[in-house]
């Protein structure tokens, strides 16, 4: 080396001085202590969102990634929408329609002087372009099967420009809620790619944004990869506030990607972010809603949520699980196993409190699809303990363990998710809970992807998981409780139903489905639920709370049990100027 | 050029390139034989087994492990390392982006680390027994013996308790720090060590002798002396970066390379899985080259070793 090493070190010193200064002017600003403000919307400013994920692209039809689903929400526009905080069907670009005497054909008249973002009149041509992409067997869209009923396309025709006919192939009890989700997307941008079969790649990431033409509140403007997605209001937004004024209230809104939940959290608490992108967990409530006291959070409880992890059998016949252990699939075992888990312990050790004991797949969070009245078998080890012995299993060596009829401890796994730690710690209190009536468990943690793989292999003896609603719409249930549902997660994608209870519920679903009668597809599904009760291919215990933490500035929030919980809406948020420190970013 | 310099250089090169192809083929082997695929959030939507069929043929999953790997390979002879389901965007284009902001991060850790552990090494090194090496080595023992995902967490708990370093996105303090430090533990351990070896030494204890002031013993002689043995460690400390990276990436979402790998694994990402490993490979193999050839430079020895 040439040159003195003192110089060097002055030199290296130099450095850690200027790294440092590089690194403080890297501090936010002072963090928030702003207090909500009333509900008086005040047109500008941004709103910083967090997101886990990135989009693959942006748009709807060809993907079922949630963050598609959010731009879809914000660049995208829908002919009707089942408002999430209201659960009502709301008109959007049709502003009224009208059913036919049977019921089968509805007349949507479109809004007058709605444009693209670009400036492009919409049309019913536009409507139907969007059905033709949708059912286009060469797209393959993964969401078409929303938008089918009975398994087939429902038919689109355009009487001249404002009005659109859409006929169903058999009665829908929903009726026109099944376009909620739909984008009505541009003809005119996206004709040439559907014409040439490009239709998949057209707005893969990476698009130019410019090219991301809509009817939603926003336009996306800037996708920084494994950073965040910029959007900024389309001045051709169509709707109007109650005073008149064109909406959104907001100029812009970021979407920052935190693919961490607590780096999301510490984003909230730090003030660098307005809004998270779910629920948050019962451990982070004392210390954000201390913050929210202090006037810098606010905390929402928006209701009991839709999704509900399961312990669901793996019921197949012939499963390699049962083959050697044929008490595994007995419904004694599973009453059995219902009794012998104390719903409230889990209520109380898991959820810390934040969520209700639940005896089904459908909870409180459906509303009035929701039977209150279910079995609720009590936590009862003695009856838990002659179920077992009903369905074969004794302490046959009176070791405290039970054993089956060939002497082999009675033994099963639990295979659910890794990194799910309320997952993780509900299957270690039921782990826990067997014990006590001389059942071995071993829990196994996967990964979603081999944990599906283990699935669709029927590489397990049971699962703990969950799904997500993306609808309180039972419809939209259809392929967990239909016997040939690739979601009917004990025995799935039957050609015919494979028992008479799961024959039965197929005929009340369809029932329910296909039923005008809103009070008699209630009472349809309330009978299936009371059914599954019975049966219990699957075992509940708890339905969490939603709890929404958004930050004081948030103005306009209706949050939802739904994904996303805020940013649904995102057309009505503002920032809440009077707020102290609420500067725009 | 020496001509054994220049043989020395062709064997690393060959060993660099064995080296990227072993390690990108085993991850995209190792990925394509494990339970799942890129389409378990499709099947966690409900999607029915025609649409799943779809998407696999789609993805080049309806083929064997051997044809993707055969696949894959094929493409990367004309620089095609394929596209990302998870992101729809060209493998290529991905990592580059990436790759740039671990680089980045990388640099500038590595920078702190070196302005940080070299001097404080020659200080404590220089006087064994003083009150600045009684307090900096138990430090620099336990900073070395801490994971970077830990270091990571600890440092983001202490930012946002404080608020002496940001925690928003894009902020380098906290990244930055929790790759560094430990690699400046590790050299200044490293540089004390040979300091106080280079101290010993009969020229320089002669010197000293003869009235050489101790400062100029320390920072003209000792030092340079001693740094020799401390730059072989370069390499492995790149690598260690590179590493760590992954986890600290994660937990402060820096959007580098490490976090991208750890994305391609959680969706089961075949393409990306091997685009990042062949990357991180190269950056790897690199830095292993730059250490060796600087160690061969300055030490004609390591040359014939090799």
């Amino acid at each position: 080396m040439k040159g003195s090493p003192l110089k060097i070190v002055v030199l290296l010193l130099v450095l850690v001085v200027g790294i440092s200064v590089y690194f403080a002017s890297d501090r936010p600003a002072d963090s928030r202590n702003s207090l909500r403000s009333n509900e008086k919307a005040e047109f500008g400013g941004a709103l910083v969102a967090t997101y886990r994920s990135e989009p693959a692209g942006y748009n709807s039809l060809v993907s079922i990634q949630a963050a598609v689903d959010v731009v879809r929400l914000l660049t995208q526009e829908s002919l009707v929408r089942v408002n999430r905080a209201t659960g009502q069907l709301e008109p959007r670009l049709a502003g009224e329609w009208t059913p036919s005497a049977d019921g089968l054909t509805w007349t949507l008249h479109l809004r007058e002087g709605v444009r693209f973002s670009d400036g492009t009149p919409f049309t019913s041509a536009d409507v139907v372009f969007t059905f033709q992409a949708l059912y286009d067997p060469a797209v393959a869209s993964e969401v078409a099967g929303n938008f089918e009923v009975d398994g087939k396309a429902l038919v689109v025709a355009a009487p001249d420009a404002e009005t659109v006919t859409i006929t169903f192939p058999a009665p829908y009890g929903p009726g026109l809620a099944i376009l909620d989700g739909l984008p009505m997307l541009p003809a005119h941008v996206l004709g040439p790619a559907l014409a040439s079969g490009t239709f998949r790649d057209a707005w893969r990431a990476g698009t130019p944004a410019s090219s991301v033409v809509g009817l939603g509140p926003f336009m996306l403007v800037e996708h920084r990869s494994g950073e965040r997605l910029r959007f900024e209001r389309n001045d051709h937004f169509w709707n109007v506030d109650d005073d008149g004024q064109k909406l959104p209230y907001l100029d812009a809104i970021e979407l920052r990607v935190f693919p961490e939940q607590n780096a999301e959290i510490l984003q909230l608490e730090s003030g660098a972010a307005d809004i998270v992108s779910d629920a948050i967990r019962p451990e982070d409530i004392p210390a954000l809603t201390r913050r929210a006291e202090a006037g810098a959070l606010q905390i929402v409880n928006a209701g009991i949520s839709p999704d509900a992890d399961g312990l669901w059998f793996n019921l197949v016949p012939d499963a390699a699980a049962t083959a050697s252990r044929p008490w595994l699939a007995t419904t004694a075992f599973r009453r059995a196993l219902s009794m012998a888990v104390d719903r409230q312990a889990i209520v109380d050790t898991v959820y810390l409190g934040e969520a209700v004991a639940l005896f089904g797949p459908v909870t409180p969070g459906y509303g009035d699809w929701y039977v209150a009245d279910l079995p609720k078998p009590p936590h009862d080890l003695a009856a838990a303990r002659a179920l077992l012995a009903e369905a074969g299993l004794s302490d046959a060596d009176g070791d405290g363990m039970l054993d089956d009829a060939s002497g082999a401890p009675a033994r099963f796994s639990i295979l659910t998710q890794a990194g799910h730690t309320i997952r993780q710690r509900t299957a270690s209190v039921v782990q826990e809970e067997l014990r006590k009536v001389g059942l071995s468990v071993d829990i196994e943690s996967a990964d979603p992807q081999t944990l599906v793989g283990r699935f669709g292999r029927g590489q397990y003896d049971t699962i703990y998981f969950g799904f997500q609603a993306g609808t309180i719409d039972p419809v939209g249930l259809g392929a967990f409780w239909m016997s040939s549902g690739p979601l009917h997660v004990w025995n799935p994608g039957q050609a015919s139903p494979e028992t008479s209870w799961e024959a039965r519920i197929d005929d009340l679903f369809n029932q329910q489905a296909t039923t005008l009668d809103r009070a008699e597809r209630i009472r349809l599904f309330a009978e299936a639920q009371r059914l599954f009760a019975t049966e219990l291919p699957m075992i509940h215990f708890a339905a969490p709370r939603v709890t929404i933490a958004m930050n004081g500035r948030v103005g306009g929030a209706r949050p939802s049990v739904l994904l996303p919980p805020v940013l649904w809406n995102a057309e009505q948020l503002f920032v809440a100027t009077g707020a102290p420190g609420a500067p725009g970013r | 050029m020496t001509p054994g310099l220049a043989v020395f250089l062709v064997r690393r090169l060959l060993a660099g390139v064995l080296f990227v192809f072993v390690v990108s083929l085993s991850a995209l082997t190792l990925a394509s034989l494990s339970p799942g695929d890129a389409t378990a959030e499709l099947a966690i939507a409900g999607a029915d087994a025609e649409t799943l069929a779809a998407a696999r043929a789609r993805l080049g999953l309806d083929r064997s492990p051997a044809e993707q790997v055969a696949a894959w390979v094929a493409g990367l002879s004309h620089f095609d390392m394929g596209q990302s389901s998870r992101f729809g965007r060209p493998v290529s284009t991905l990592v580059f982006e990436r790759a740039l902001q671990t680089g980045r991060l990388a640099a500038l850790a590595l920078l702190l680390a070196t302005a940080i552990g070299l001097p404080l090494g020659i200080l404590t090194g220089s006087r064994p027994g003083g009150g600045l090496a009684g307090v900096v080595a138990p430090v620099s023992v336990a900073l070395v013996s801490v994971p970077p995902l830990v270091g990571a967490l600890g440092l983001l708990l202490l930012a946002a308790t404080t608020g002496w370093l940001s925690v928003a996105q894009g902020a380098l303090g906290v990244p930055t720090l929790a790759l560094a430090l430990p690699i400046a533990a590790m050299l200044e351990r490293l540089q004390s060590q040979a300091t106080r070896e280079a101290m010993a030494a009969p020229d320089l204890v002669a010197a000293a002798a003869r009235g050489v002031p101790a400062h100029r013993l320390v920072w003209r002689h000792a030092a340079r002396q001693s740094l020799r043995p401390v730059l072989g460690i370069y390499g492995l400390v790149i690598g260690g970066l590179f590493s760590g990276s992954l986890a600290v990436e994660f937990v402060t979402s820096w959007p580098g390379l490490g976090r991208l790998m750890y994305d391609a694994l959680v969706a089961r990402d075949l393409p990306l899985i091997a685009g990042c490993a062949l990357c991180g490979a190269v950056l790897i193999a690199l830095g292993n080259a730059v250490a060796d050839v600087m160690r061969a430079v300055v030490d004609p020895r390591a040359r014939s070793a090799s």
